[in-house]
């Protein structure tokens, strides 16, 4: 039989593939069958708040900084509560990175302001003098991509169900409107709380920069 | 080719490949050494602007020494393996010649896309996945099309048997295709929001929990498929071949090979452990990765065995000297490994330096080596001259050899020192350091690492000139050497 | 299903699934030294392929398939 295998790459191939194939099937295959199930009271992101994942994303925060706090009580004390399955229920793609060159982000929301963050994002050395994470100053002047964002908002309603209002619907009117209703009176909110004219004048004039969409984010991370 | 002569082995494509591997060897290896030093002095960040960060060039280096430098390196030494130990020419078939240039085109074409949209900030965020669905789409053609050509090789081969590196060469096929199509499952945007957005933008399949266990399924076994599989496959062929020594033993070959396909998907939870997959998992996880030492070592073994009685050729062919340390350096980060994902190291070593320096020892001492020591033996053969200089290569080895080192033995230090402070309290149970403390810390580490690899990074150059010197100014070769490359 | 059972039936396919492998595996090891003490297989010349792979080395084993068409 093995003999037969060896020279048959046909079935040879075809028995590789059941073995490398089978732990796949019985690890990963069983965990669709049940949805991520949120934590209670989860909300889904806001669209602002999307579009500071894809700044996250852009800049790839991901490469420094985690957002898994595990269960020991150094990182307890340090973070906050470790972090809960179902608290990912609404995250695609997980973010927990692999990597804490920079310190964990999972809860970063309960103990930074915005202003802190602002400040930070425009020169790191200002509030950690140590600090070796670079200034990211060209997001104080990109605007993020809202329109993006909102499509992502409508795809994962669509596809996978994930519970946002009647108002997130396809195509450009309703964008328009979620615009004018929702997105730019949240980044102004977050925009006065970060301290900084420029930010406000670019969110009143209709653009939102990166940075407020950032910090809209990590404000969401708690 | 030659319509009357006789038939000889068509190289064509080898050469595209190789010279790929060297540029995108050099391109990569750059990026990492300037993304090394700017952990070291931060200042280096702001060279290039919004794209020249850290965090926007870490991907960029990850992936072209993967997509760029690794594949290069699999498909140039597939095509020269794969039609000599099959003694098949691809100038036998029309087709299947025409379908390696198609996939050169299309590589080409990848590679460059690859790099303008991590550049931008385009990626799909997932560690080693991170190009999004147009470039996937891409990926997924060029990987069937190699598929097509390697089996319809297959299919004309002369010698009935499969060589062991055949096998390997058809499990990187399987396993790669099989991991890359499940975790890259992802929702293009633009189709679901009448038009919104940006058309390349998409999100995950999965979600959350889910998601961040396809993906080290994926990220686990992708190091499997693209840095072991692959590079045992050319152990396998340009040892025996250069030294001119069999196998020590085949049948050691051919049980390491279905030790190693079986026990290695299993391992992938150990990238989770302490997070919140199920418990279960994460220990079946710790338990296979020890397994996984087993038929490791059995290859690695396997080649040093096969060296039995012609150790002098160490001393006198650098060629064997790459690869024999190679499979050293397979030992240990198989070894290292392991010991990483025992649930108690884990906690210390998980989030640190040592991991980077995990990689590093197996990419620059196993695969980085191999894939080099194949180009080279590959070079007399497919330029037919002889190599441009032995001593370049004496001196390439030992400056990348103290440049692995360096790396490796400053990133364990610095991984386990932070490790340790992350969890240090004082006798009333209080943390004692802030976090700003334990990045302090590691400055002189992170200089060393950086020296490190500017070493490994000059021996690249070295050995990118010694290709080239051999391709344009080498002696020229009547006849094709059997085993040992010659060199000047 | 609940999700208890998938977890059940998921780790008795585990069980069973690393229980054949297993099997099969030690079954291979006994099958390649058996077969070569008995003389039917060397499988150590496999080995030779890697060293005489010229387009013009004889063939340890032709592929039944090319017999006709294809001669050195």
């Amino acid at each position: 039989m093995f003999h037969w295998l060896e020279k048959n790459p046909f079935f040879f191939a075809v028995g590789v593939f059941v073995v490398i194939a089978y732990a796949g099937v019985i690890e990963i295959l069983p965990n669709f069958a049940e949805k991520a199930r949120p934590v209670k009271g989860l909300k889904p992101y806001t669209v602002l708040q999307l579009a500071g994942k894809e700044v996250y994303k852009k800049d790839n925060c991901i490469a420094c900084h985690s957002q898994l706090i595990r269960p020991f009580k150094s990182e307890t004390d340090r973070y906050g509560h470790y972090s809960l399955s179902g608290e990912y229920a609404y995250d695609r793609p997980f973010l927990w990175g692999s990597k804490r060159t920079g310190p964990d982000l999972h809860r970063v929301g309960n103990y930074r302001t915005p202003d802190w963050h602002a400040n930070h994002m425009w020169n790191p050395k200002s509030v950690v003098p140590d600090s070796i994470m670079p200034a990211y100053k060209h997001q104080f002047t990109n605007v993020a991509d809202l329109e993006t964002a909102y499509a992502e908002a409508v795809t994962v309603k669509k596809v996978f169900g994930t519970p946002y209002g009647p108002d997130i619907a396809p195509g450009k009117a309703a964008y328009e409107k979620e615009l004018k209703t929702k997105i730019l009176p949240e980044a102004l909110k977050i925009a006065k709380r970060m301290k900084r004219d420029d930010l406000v004048k670019m969110v009143e004039a209709g653009k939102v920069p990166e940075v407020v969409a950032l910090v809209a984010y990590l404000e969401k991370l708690k | 080719m030659q319509s009357n002569a006789t038939l000889e082995y068509d190289y064509s494509i080898v050469k595209l490949y190789m010279w790929t591997a060297v540029i995108f060897g050099i391109v990569g290896m750059t990026i990492g050494v300037l993304i090394a030093s700017q952990l070291a002095f931060p200042s280096l960040n702001y060279l290039l602007g919004e794209y020249g960060t850290f965090s926007r060039l870490r991907p960029l280096h990850t992936n072209v020494v993967i997509y760029g430098f690794t594949v290069s390196g699999i498909f140039a030494t597939f095509y020269y393996v794969g039609q000599r130990v099959l003694k098949v020419s691809l100038a036998e078939s029309k087709f299947l010649q025409a379908l390696t240039k198609l996939q050169f085109g299309l590589y080409l074409i990848a590679a460059t896309g690859l790099v303008i949209s991590l550049g931008m900030g385009i990626t799909a965020s997932k560690e080693y996945a991170q190009m999004e669905w147009p470039l996937d789409a891409l990926i997924v053609v060029i990987w069937v099309i190699w598929g097509i050509v390697m089996f319809g090789l297959i299919g004309l081969r002369r010698e009935k048997t499969l060589y062991i590196s055949m096998w390997y060469y058809i499990a990187t096929f399987l396993g790669v295709a099989m991991l890359y199509l499940f975790n890259n499952a992802e929702v293009p945007t633009i189709f679901f929001s009448g038009g919104l957005g940006a058309w390349y933008h998409s999100v995950s399949m999965y979600a959350g929990t889910n998601d961040a266990l396809v993906q080290w399924w994926w990220g686990h076994n992708a190091v499997a498929f693209v840095f072991t599989v692959p590079i045992i496959a050319m152990i396998y062929y340009y040892l025996p071949k250069e030294s001119g020594q069999a196998v020590y033993s085949y049948k050691l070959s051919l049980l390491s090979f279905w030790g190693l396909m079986f026990i290695y998907l299993w391992a992938g939870s150990h990238h989770l452990l302490w997070s919140t997959v199920p418990d279960w998992m994460q220990t079946m996880g710790s338990v296979f990765s020890v397994v996984l030492i087993l038929p490791s070592w059995g290859s690695a073994i396997n080649m040093l065995l096969t060296m039995k009685g012609e150790w002098n050729q160490l001393t006198e062919n650098p060629l064997i000297k790459f690869m024999v340390l190679a499979s050293t350096f397979y030992m240990l980060s198989t070894l290292e490994g392991p010991i990483q994902a025992v649930k108690s190291v884990n906690a210390i070593a998980h989030f640190t330096d040592w991991i980077p320096g995990h990689v590093h020892d197996g990419v620059l001492g196993w695969v980085a080596f191999m894939i080099m020591s194949g180009i080279m033996h590959m070079s007399p053969r497919v330029f037919k001259r002889e190599i441009y200089s032995k001593s370049l290569l004496e001196s390439q080895f030992w400056i990348q050899t103290i440049g692995v080192v360096l790396y490796f033995t400053s990133m364990w230090i610095a991984g386990i020192t932070q490790g340790m402070m992350w969890r240090a309290v004082d006798e009333y149970g209080n943390l004692v350091y802030s976090f700003i403390d334990t990045v302090s810390v590691l400055h002189p580490y992170y200089t060393i690492r950086a020296v490190g690899g500017l070493l490994y990074l000059t021996g690249v150059f070295m050995f990118a000139f010694n290709v080239f010197k051999t391709a344009t100014a080498g002696r020229r070769l009547e006849q094709e050497p059997r085993y040992r490359s010659p060199m000047a | 299903m609940t999700s208890v059972e998938i977890e059940q039936l998921r780790v008795y396919l585990y069980v069973i699934g690393a229980g054949v492998v297993t099997v099969i595996f030690y079954y291979y090891i006994i099958y390649l030294y058996r077969s070569e003490k008995k003389g039917e297989k060397d499988y150590e010349k496999y080995g030779k392929l890697a060293l005489d792979d010229e387009l013009d080395s004889e063939i340890l084993e032709k592929n039944p398939k090319l017999e006709n068409d294809k001669k050195e």
